[in-house]
């Protein structure tokens, strides 16, 4: 070891790694490799399927890029997997397996629109506001549920997530047929909000502006990971406990710290969906969202920022494969099998080993 | 004597660091060879080599008259080569001979279990290995383990035996025990590589030794040929020479008090330690030093007691508390609690200071703050690595525990807590840890220094205490230390 000088003069580390991401090496190789088997295997699936994989894939460009109205669509898509996604990967960088976005995404919806039903004479901004609030309250207050189940009762985080999506679901259900509901709909859903509480449209795209508030939490979750002491303690107890306890974090502090912004931004995504989207509480809105904020936040290696390109990445496959199946007719059974194939292939190149 | 082994030329690099530059290492059969070296001087590397764990960049190996080369580790033990780790592959909670059979051919695939016990059975003798086929692996002290893998390594028809670091769990009797071990293999025409730094196990038991120093050999010589002081000197390439602290007399104020301190598997225990005095706590391991180090320290509730430093009454603070309060401490348990591997040596420098300055201003961390005081510390602590921010799993042992040491020392603590300060580590970085622990001891700190080393206690301490099942069997100030005393004291029975 006397030949490894002691570092009197340390070479500085290129600008580029201020917010350090932790991917591997020769990663834009395996991705590549990663999106030329998809390309292959979902060609075959199509062609199969007895149709041209050319003529297919075409469809597929045009509906995710093609058009501005097409790449507002897969923004839209995108948003919901970003927001949800940014907290799941918070929240596994500590360790703490939270796999309760899609209840967490329900019960935003849930927020939102009694939010904007029950005050329908906020003035515009305002009421836009205090609904993604309302949602992101409610989204945080049903993940501080499953955090006192498992921290009080010490069943495992998996369990009380997971178990209490299908909770949330069913409450939803019940909000929808009791006090929001719609009268005389046919279908369990809420009535329209005022459009005072709508996200506002970028013109041409039709991307609303939750995309913003998405891409915004995405940065900030970065800046507090890198940036305070608080990521810096929650990086220390997802890679070891022992440690966590050994530097004087509390992992009891830790778990509701992360837990409850993971719930903020979940239900943000469902506040987000029902303002941006659909105007409305619809029953089943989150088309597992929750789970797919999970693969996302896998896809981008658990760094805040790098889930942004993961998530636009979901959303423009899903916005492709949706014009696919519209315009050539591949059936959409296929269509979940190519998108998820795909997603396995990414997930392969870019996840990083323990 | 035949050639069993010859390695020629054998380089592998880790990015810039040659950690073997053109070795040559030869070993024949009925011979043991020592390989000496301090941490991060090559040895474990060249063993992987050898062993197909990682391949060379340049090199040689021809073993038993057949070149080895792109091989695995599979490949080298159908060869004849036999790794035994310091940590041993075996499962606790099955029986010696379900050990043994795990994972060989020759077990069939209907178990021929009781063949087996037979065969573990004369091998057992013919090695004077002293096992029970049908033992419970879990029931067996670290002695009896290692057999078992030195067992596995002979009926599996191995020619060379690696040993890494063999000796460093054992207790005296099971060193000697070994000992005798390896000289039965020799003389059944083995051929042993032994890795150690422990100078003096190589002059009773080995053939030849040679020495590595930064990647390259630096010295090889049979054993008649050397005396201790040259082999040291082949080591470290300086002088490492016991500390001798000029010693001055503890303060007359206690600093740190400890009264009637008990939980599960520890005391009742009650001492108290003066600024400027080590209290040495010597003891064979597992007998509650794991439970006094993490009590002190915050990590463990106790039942009841009271703990103070400086006064302040510690017993039911936190950890954070604790810190802030003055109390430092270094855990035994380097690989995942005092050390985080997957982050910066940056980083786990701060890992208990984050909240505060330099590390934290206002909301944010400073990243700039962080690393120039990481540089500061690298330099004063002798931490080698390119750096702050390369990882600290990257770094050789000592090293990595020198990052535990500045950390915990450079807050200028009132009180430290040391748990295995030394455990694994050369002679260099263990005299730069104990010479550290004096110096902060100078400074007029109370000092608690747990190890199962007897000789690294004896050097350090002011009073020497002996735990055993988990309270103190005796406390004797260190001049008036009687060898003797101190052995029955650890072995458990009352004086």
């Amino acid at each position: 070891m006397t030949d490894a000088a002691p570092p009197t003069a340390p070479a500085r580390l290129p600008a580029l790694a201020v917010w350090r991401f932790q991917i591997g090496d020769r990663l834009a190789w395996r991705v590549a490799a990663a999106i030329a088997l998809s390309i292959v295997s979902a060609a075959l699936l199509v062609a199969l399927s007895g149709h041209n994989p050319l003529a297919a894939f075409a469809a597929m460009a045009a509906g995710a890029a093609g058009s501005p109205h097409q790449l507002g669509v897969a923004l839209n898509r995108a948003t919901p997997y970003l927001l949800a996604g940014g907290g799941v990967a918070v929240c596994f960088r500590a360790g703490v397996i939270n796999i309760g976005a899609e209840g967490q995404i329900a019960l935003g919806g849930v927020g939102a629109a009694a939010v904007s039903l029950r005050w329908p004479d906020t003035p515009s901004p305002a009421a836009a506001i205090v609904a993604l609030l309302g949602a992101a309250a409610l989204g945080a207050a049903w993940a501080g549920v499953a955090t006192a189940i498992h921290l009080g009762r010490r069943v495992h985080e998996v369990l009380a997530t997971l178990l209490l999506n299908f909770v949330a679901l069913l409450l939803v259900q019940q909000t929808l047929a009791g006090p929001l509901g719609q009268t005389g709909a046919g279908f369990l859903q809420s009535p329209q909000i005022p459009a005072a509480a709508w996200l506002g449209k970028a013109p041409d795209l039709g991307a609303h502006a939750g995309v913003v508030v998405a891409v915004v939490a995405a940065v900030a979750l970065s800046l507090i990971l890198w940036l305070t002491p608080f990521g810096f303690a929650l990086r220390v107890a997802g890679r070891s406990r022992r440690a966590a306890a050994y530097a004087g974090f509390s992992m009891n502090g830790l778990t509701w710290s992360v837990m409850l912004l993971a719930g903020a931004l979940a239900g943000l995504a469902g506040g987000v969906e029902v303002l941006g989207m659909h105007h409305r509480l619809i029953e089943g809105f989150s088309t597992g969202f929750g789970f797919k904020a999970v693969t996302v936040a896998l896809l981008g290696a658990l760094e805040p920022l790098a889930v942004i390109p993961a998530a636009l990445f979901v959303g423009l496959l899903e916005a492709g494969s949706l014009s696919m199946q519209r315009q050539i007719g591949v059936p959409s059974a296929l269509v979940a099998v190519i998108e998820g194939m795909t997603m396995l292939f990414v997930l392969a190149a870019t996840v990083r080993r323990a | 004597m035949t050639a069993l082994l010859q390695m020629r030329g054998i380089v592998r690099c880790f990015g810039a660091v040659r950690a073997n530059d053109d070795v040559d290492l030869d070993v024949s059969g009925g011979e043991i060879l020592g390989l000496l070296g301090e941490n991060g001087s090559g040895k474990s590397t060249l063993m992987k080599v050898l062993f197909g764990m990682i391949p060379a960049d340049a090199g040689d190996i021809v073993f038993r008259g057949r070149r080895l080369d792109g091989h695995r580790p599979i490949d080298a033990m159908v060869a004849g080569v036999a790794m035994i780790h310091q940590h041993f592959m075996l499962i606790e909670a099955m029986t010696v001979v379900e050990n043994v059979m795990l994972g060989w051919a020759e077990t069939g695939r209907l178990l021929k279990r009781s063949e087996m016990a037979a065969r573990v059975h004369e091998a057992s003798r013919r090695f004077g290995l002293d096992l029970e086929p049908e033992a419970v692996v879990a029931d067996l002290p670290l002695g009896r383990r290692q057999r078992i893998e030195i067992l596995k390594a002979v009926l599996r028809e191995a020619e060379l035996l690696i040993l890494d670091e063999p000796t460093s769990n054992l207790a005296p009797s099971e060193v000697a025990d070994l000992l005798t071990i390896l000289r039965r293999l020799r003389e059944q025409g083995k051929g042993v590589v032994f890795i150690t730094h422990k100078l003096p196990e190589v002059l009773d038991v080995c053939d030849r030794v040679v020495v590595l120093r930064a990647g390259r050999v630096s010295g090889r010589a049979p054993i008649g040929a050397v005396t201790k002081a040259q082999l040291a000197e082949m080591m470290v390439g300086r002088d490492v020479t016991a500390p001798h602290a000029t010693r001055q007399a503890p303060s007359k104020l206690d600093r740190l008090i400890v009264t009637d301190v008990e939980g599960p598997g520890l005391g009742p225990l009650s001492f108290s330690v003066k600024g400027g005095e080590v209290l040495g706590v010597a003891g064979v391991d597992g007998n509650g030093q794991l439970e006094l180090a993490e009590t002190l320290a915050g990590l463990r509730r106790p039942h009841g007691g009271a703990l103070s430093v400086d006064g302040l009454d510690l017993i039911e603070a936190s950890v954070a508390a604790r810190t802030e309060a003055g109390l430092a401490y270094m855990p035994a348990d380097r690989s995942s609690t005092a050390l985080v591997k997957g982050l910066s040596i940056a980083e786990n420098l701060m890992l208990r200071d984050s909240r505060r300055a330099p590390y934290s201003r206002g909301l944010l961390l400073s990243r700039a703050a962080r690393d120039a005081k990481a540089r500061a510390l690298m330099r004063e602590y002798d931490i080698r690595a390119p750096y702050p921010t390369t990882l600290a799993g990257r770094l050789s042992g000592g090293n990595q525990q020198k990052i535990g040491v500045a950390r915990e020392l450079d807050r200028k603590p009132a009180a430290l807590i040391a748990h295995q300060a030394a455990w694994g580590l050369d002679p260099g970085a263990t005299r730069f840890v104990v010479e550290r622990v004096l110096a902060l001891r100078a400074a007029g700190a109370a000092i608690v220094y747990l190890s199962s080393e007897l000789d690294e206690v004896l050097d350090v301490a002011d009073r020497v205490a002996v735990i055993a099942n988990g309270r103190f069997a005796g406390v004797v100030a260190r001049r008036d230390v009687d060898l003797g005393q101190i052995g029955i004291w650890m072995s458990g029975q009352a004086a």
